[in-house]
């Protein structure tokens, strides 16, 4: 099991924007969206067999041709401010009924991912997911930061529209984020890189569901590009986050209409900032997480 | 097929004989973490070996304290100048005894450990303004003569009660006592209203110890200072809140507290002393 390097970048003191999927696809939306605007190419491969379970097989002729498997590709980009490796997962390698990578698998990817962001001098990682969170649809989403250092709590403040886990009511600055979206946070601490991950809310009520969350990767973007000073076109996901709107107002008139009140009570709801008296109360909140709960039957988590 | 070693060991600190001082990262009132952390600094400690953390730790993501990501890290530095091994780590999820004897192995074959020490906080249902209590545990007639030496208490009969499984460092002195290695665990009663914040007034009394023991020469002026300014501010919250007053004037009293209030003491405590760090 190894990395192929195809060939050699010529970057300086990159910077390391590294993704595997997760809820609503937020951070590979947002870290794809950004790879193509800056035209990074690619240079590098993680070979997968070790990894994953193969995703398609071609037979021509009754005869095996090709196997394919879930991809983790390396690119490159020089910027006009910064030098930028990307690293994209199609799939988090996990372990048997597991939705997120666990244990020896995910440790390895992620100091190989490591492995050659060092070799090329990379000092700084972003990461990115998905915060699930209790807001309404169509309100804009926020992107919580998580560093792997105290040094970057103070460059953290100065991003627009993100909040620390300090930030979000009833959380005291604790929470977890999962699967290696996560851990390369961890590792990245541990062979002394600066590290941060980068989440995008989601509605809680749609956390579940099998469709992307533009909106937020929308947010992830506008934090990343401001964060290393990229000019970016938002046409693209301004087209996906569109598309996106239509799909959830038409799968909101089918829920129940109680559901439904209950869930635009969420409009209201600010958790990012100490409780006030205001338009819905702690206990509506919880109420309304509950039956969320029950009616999803789903844990709010991030990732 | 020989099984993969668990820990990287990438210095070569020499030593004819060395101690060895365990402090873990999720202890009461941070006091493993913190007085490791205070002789590193005082000591110039160098890190020279790791416990790898894939065999002993989920690693399904990240946990997040305080703003900042956290990962387990279980690692080992020299003080140039002093016969001293330090352990700082996460406590393992699983798999502890092979943790342990990696700790073992490290500090027998590489360093030549022929005394360990533990450090550990205990919930005490007293309060900060008794003078903190150092207690010591023994896993070998030797080590119980080594500690007689000090102003410890050491008269210690104890049986964990049913469902409640013996802490990390009562595993590591069996472990070490296997191996015919002299270890005693270190432990001071942290008021419960500081277990989840941090005690100064600890720290200070095992460096105390350990300065003593270990001919160490450290300056601990910072620790007695950060005492200091502790019991201030805790002073200020319970003129500012007379129901926090009361409650820590019913336990000087010897008193004991309701549930309730316990919580709310806890609960006051530890967010004002956060807002003033």
């Amino acid at each position: 099991m190894s990395v192929r390097i195809y060939r050699k970048p010529e970057v300086h003191s990159p910077v390391l924007i590294a993704c595997w999927p997760g809820i609503g696809n937020i951070g590979v939306i947002a870290v794809d969206t950004l790879r193509g605007t800056v035209k990074a190419e690619e240079f590098g491969e993680i070979e997968p067999w070790e990894f994953f379970y193969p995703s398609k097989v071609v037979i021509r002729n009754g005869v095996l041709k090709d196997l394919v498997f879930p991809a983790s590709k390396f690119y490159y980009a020089k910027t006009d401010e910064t030098d930028l490796i990307f690293f994209i997962g199609e799939e988090q390698p996990t372990e048997a009924g597991r939705t997120y990578a666990e244990g020896e698998k995910a440790y390895r990817m992620a100091n190989l991912v490591l492995d050659v962001a060092i070799e090329y001098g990379c000092r700084r990682v972003y990461t990115s997911g998905a915060a699930v969170a209790p807001i309404h649809h169509t309100t804009r989403p926020k992107v919580w930061v998580v560093p792997n250092s105290e040094n970057l709590v103070s460059e953290l403040k100065t991003y627009r529209n993100t909040v620390l886990m300090s930030d979000i009511e009833g959380r005291r600055g604790q929470g977890s984020i999962t699967g290696l979206n996560g851990l390369l946070l961890g590792v990245a601490k541990k062979r002394g890189l600066e590290a941060v991950c980068v989440m995008g809310e989601i509605p809680i009520y749609l956390q579940g569901f099998p469709f992307p969350y533009p909106q937020a990767s929308r947010s992830v973007l506008e934090v990343m590009t401001s964060a290393l000073h990229i000019e970016t076109e938002m046409e693209g996901i301004d087209e996906m986050v569109a598309k996106s709107e239509t799909e959830i107002n038409r799968l909101y008139e089918h829920f129940p209409s109680e559901m439904r009140e209950q869930l635009d009570r969420l409009k209201y709801v600010a958790h990012d900032e100490p409780a006030e008296p205001g338009p819905i109360t702690e206990e509506d909140k919880q109420k309304i997480l509950d039956d969320i709960d029950k009616f999803f039957k789903k844990e709010p988590r991030e990732d | 097929m020989t099984e993969k070693q668990p820990y990287k060991v990438f210095g070569q600190p020499e030593f004819e004989s060395s101690t060895l001082v365990v402090g873990w990262s999720e202890d009461a009132a941070k006091l493993g973490s913190k007085v490791t952390d205070y002789l590193n600094r005082e000591l110039g400690g160098q890190e020279f070996a790791e416990i790898e953390p894939d065999d002993f730790f989920p690693l399904g993501g990240v946990s997040v304290e305080n703003d900042i990501a956290q990962f387990p890290e279980g690692k080992f530095y020299h003080c140039p100048g002093k016969d001293l091994v330090l352990f700082r780590s996460h406590p393992p999820r699983s798999d502890w005894y092979r943790f342990l004897n990696s700790v073992l192995d490290v500090a027998e074959y590489y360093c030549h450990v022929k005394e360990i020490y533990t450090v550990g906080g205990m919930v005490y249902l007293g309060t900060h303004t008794f003078p903190r209590e150092l207690m010591a545990l023994s896993n070998s007639p030797e080590m119980t003569a080594v500690l007689s030496q000090y102003d410890l208490a050491r008269e210690i009969d104890y049986e964990s009660p049913p469902g409640q499984r013996p802490t990390l460092n009562s595993f590591l002195l069996w472990a070490a006592q296997r191996r015919q290695l002299a270890a005693a665990s270190l432990w001071v009663p942290i008021p419960f209203y500081l277990v989840g914040a941090e005690d100064p007034q600890a720290w200070g009394k095992v460096l105390e110890f350990l300065d003593e023991r270990l001919d160490l020469g450290i300056d601990l002026d910072a620790i007695d200072e950060e005492a200091a300014r502790q019991d201030k501010r805790i002073t200020i919250l319970r003129y500012n809140s007379p129901e926090i007053d009361s409650y820590i004037n019913k336990l000087e009293s010897g008193q004991g507290l309701t549930q309730d209030e316990s919580e709310s003491l806890v609960k006051a405590v530890e967010e004002f002393l956060r807002r003033q760090y």
